[in-house]
């Protein structure tokens, strides 16, 4: 800008100097040239020859000095157009969008004006600072309306959650009779929270939950389906045994869901929309299938544009249709390839490969299986009410580090028949328990591997991909000794399951035993709880309605 | 109001019973029948019928599998039902004492009375 200054100061100079200049050089060679004539000329003309000489000098004069004053006017205003034209282009060209630039990252109007070069007519700068103004305010009112929306988007995820939970455990609570009804009210609040995660993921809030452990592919496919309204048309096929990592889990369920909605909102009302899970090479591929309209090729473009887009774009928002926008953000965030085709079956096939990275293998069961013992211990001690009741909480950590332990030689017994059982058994002083008490075959190979397993917990957390600290950690003794039987019990297969809910009613019964005796457990008492139990268990009848107890205090302490 | 702790499983009881709320038929499924699997898990089974069949291999009662997969009872019986429908489990109603033979109400309520006035 500045260098343009001087030229303009040059250009604006007045063109009177080169008109007078000319005026007298006129002025001196018609005067010269009417001197000579009149001292040629005779006598009797002399006069009126230098009146009609001078006359004829002076508007000749007059009349070279006016055309070369136009001549340099116009020459001057010539000059002037093109460089207010070039400012103008370059006002238009340059200066403005660095302008709107500067006002779209996020600066305030006067920093950006104060950063941009200022144009030198008083027009542009007034057309610049109008400019700014506005752009500035539009951008800060885009700014409050995405934040205002991304806090009400977080608060009715929250609320959505929230409840979520609440309808869980009073499906838990209430009995069949109201569990039709519960389900339904669960559905829709999964919708509710859906479009909130949908609003939250367009103004760039985080999303709704996050899970701290990898999510089977089942769960999620599972997951997506129960949030979107036509949910029981989704036929899955999956036997697939990934998992996908925590932190993705949410946003490609999101994302599976956003499709699965879409593919049964454009289909008939009551074909399947078929779901079927492959791994392959490059990760895990999901293909969502339906019979409904085939998608034109501009329309199948269009759709891949906007799950493909490198940025969102706000305007390619319509009222009702975020789908796709959604599953372009959640795409984008984690790197999902999203592509359309026409389906086999006539209808749109949406083909999702979710990277490798996010694939995981799934956490044993174990890890749910982790977080119940604890709580039972902790809310079910001062229930079993009868003699000691007031005891109770007070023994309760005490109880609480020995309930596990007990809790294993009880497992041991009962797990004769499915073989990997014995293994998973006994912590602390209780490991030793099995093994003498236990003459069968199988019970040489338990202390061995049991000391192998104990540590083998830290290793179990690994599978997750890293270690990690794990709920309950810090409560000391007690989920120390409960962790590791229990991920043992989990990691034993499958086959050692049908134990872990005696296991668990044993290690009540012992806690409670402990809250009322006051002392320790030997493992002679083991022995003889061990034997007692699996007879109170064959009964069948009998010693099974306590049962239902242990899947309600996880609940409740949920 | 509570919040899921990140423990939790992303499934909703709808998506595991596909909608249903209560099993189709009547079958008498009580708490404590007695539920052993004829067969073993297959892959691309729904994952709740195959841990059933896995856990079922020794007899268990309802409630138990119901405790075992954290989840209602009443879900855990359609559960049930579908398997027992493939005929892939099958249910043992516990053994009552033969409920006709004991003796009739007014007469245990004589005894009752015979022994609050001793």
């Amino acid at each position: 800008m500045s260098a343009r200054i001087p030229s303009r100061r040059q250009a604006e100079r007045p063109p009177l100097g080169a008109a007078l200049r000319a005026l007298a050089a006129t002025l001196v060679v018609t005067g010269g040239l009417c001197a000579w004539a009149v001292v040629l000329a005779p006598r009797s003309v002399r006069m009126e020859l230098a009146c009609a000489g001078g006359a004829g000098a002076v508007l000749l004069g007059a009349a070279v000095a006016t055309a070369v004053f136009q001549a340099r006017l116009a020459r001057h205003y010539r000059s002037r157009i093109g460089d207010i034209k070039a400012e103008a282009e370059r006002l238009a060209d340059e200066t403005l969008p660095a302008l709107v630039v500067q006002l779209r990252d996020g600066a305030s109007v006067d920093t950006a004006l104060s950063r941009t070069a200022t144009p030198t007519a008083g027009a542009h700068q007034r057309i610049m600072r109008t400019l700014a103004e506005e752009v500035g305010r539009g951008e800060r009112m885009r700014a409050a309306a995405m934040s205002a929306c991304a806090n009400a988007a977080g608060r009715v995820q929250a609320l959505a959650t929230g409840m979520l939970a609440d309808l869980r455990e009073m499906e838990d609570r209430h009995g069949e009779e109201v569990l039709g009804d519960l389900m339904k009210l669960d559905h829709t609040t999964a919708q509710a929270g859906r479009l909130a995660d949908s609003i939250a993921v367009l103004t760039g809030a985080r999303s709704g939950r996050r899970w701290n452990k990898p999510i089977a592919m089942e769960s999620i496919l599972r997951g997506a389906m129960g949030r979107i309204s036509a949910y029981r048309r989704i036929q899955l096929h999956n036997s697939s045994e990934a998992a996908i990592a925590g932190h993705a889990a949410e946003g490609i369920m999101h994302a599976l869901a956003e499709i699965m909605d879409n593919a049964t909102s454009f289909s008939p009302p009551l074909s399947p929309v078929h779901v079927y899970v492959e791994e392959a090479q490059a990760g895990v591929v999901v293909s969502v299938e339906d019979s409904g309209l085939v998608m034109s090729e501009a329309a199948l473009q269009r759709a891949q544009q906007s799950v493909s887009a490198a940025t969102l774009d706000l305007m390619s928002l319509s009222g009702t249709r975020l789908g796709l926008a959604v599953v372009g953000c959640l795409a984008r965030k984690h790197g999902l390839n999203v592509s359309f085709r026409p389906s086999a079956r006539g209808g749109t096939g949406v083909v999702v490969l979710i990277p490798q990275q996010l694939v995981t293998q799934p956490r044993p069961p174990a890890q749910r299986a982790e977080q119940p013992p604890i709580a039972d211990t902790v809310v079910t001690a001062p229930r079993p009410s009868v003699p000691a009741p007031r005891q109770a909480p007070d023994a309760e950590p005490q109880p609480r580090a020995e309930a596990r332990p007990a809790a294993e030689p009880e497992a041991t017994p009962r797990s004769d028949a499915p073989a990997p059982l014995p293994r998973r058994t006994s912590p602390s002083g209780a490991s030793k328990a099995p093994a003498a008490r236990e003459p069968e075959p199988e019970p040489a190979a338990q202390p061995e591997p049991a000391s192998q397993d104990r540590p083998a917990p830290p290793t179990e957390f690994g599978e997750s991909g890293l270690p990690k600290r794990r709920r309950g950690q810090t409560l000391a003794a007690a989920p120390m000794g409960t962790g590791p039987a229990h991920g043992r019990a989990a990691v034993g297969g499958e086959t050692a399951r049908p134990t872990r809910s005696r296991e668990e009613s044993a290690a009540r019964f012992r806690a409670f035993r402990k809250a009322v005796q006051g002392t320790p457990a030997t493992d002679a008492a083991d022995g003889t709880r061990t034997d007692a139990a699996p007879d109170t268990r064959t009964d069948g009848p009998p010693a099974s309605p306590p049962a239902p107890s242990p899947a309600r205090p996880e609940d409740e302490t949920r | 109001m509570k919040r899921l702790g990140p423990d939790d499983d992303p499934d909703r009881l709808y998506t595991v019973t596909g909608g249903r709320s209560r099993s189709a038929d009547d079958r008498t499924l009580d708490l404590v029948t007695l539920i052993v699997s004829e067969c073993d898990p297959t892959p691309g089974m729904q994952s709740e019928h195959a841990r059933i069949l896995t856990m079922c291999r020794r007899p268990l009662a309802v409630v138990e599998v119901a405790a075992e997969l954290r989840m209602p009872v009443s879900v855990v019986r359609i559960l049930l039902s579908d398997l027992l429908d493939r005929g892939q489990v099958t249910a043992r109603h516990p053994r009552t004492p033969a409920t006709a033979q004991l003796p009739a109400a007014d007469l245990l309520k004589e005894v009752l009375d015979a022994l609050h006035r001793l």
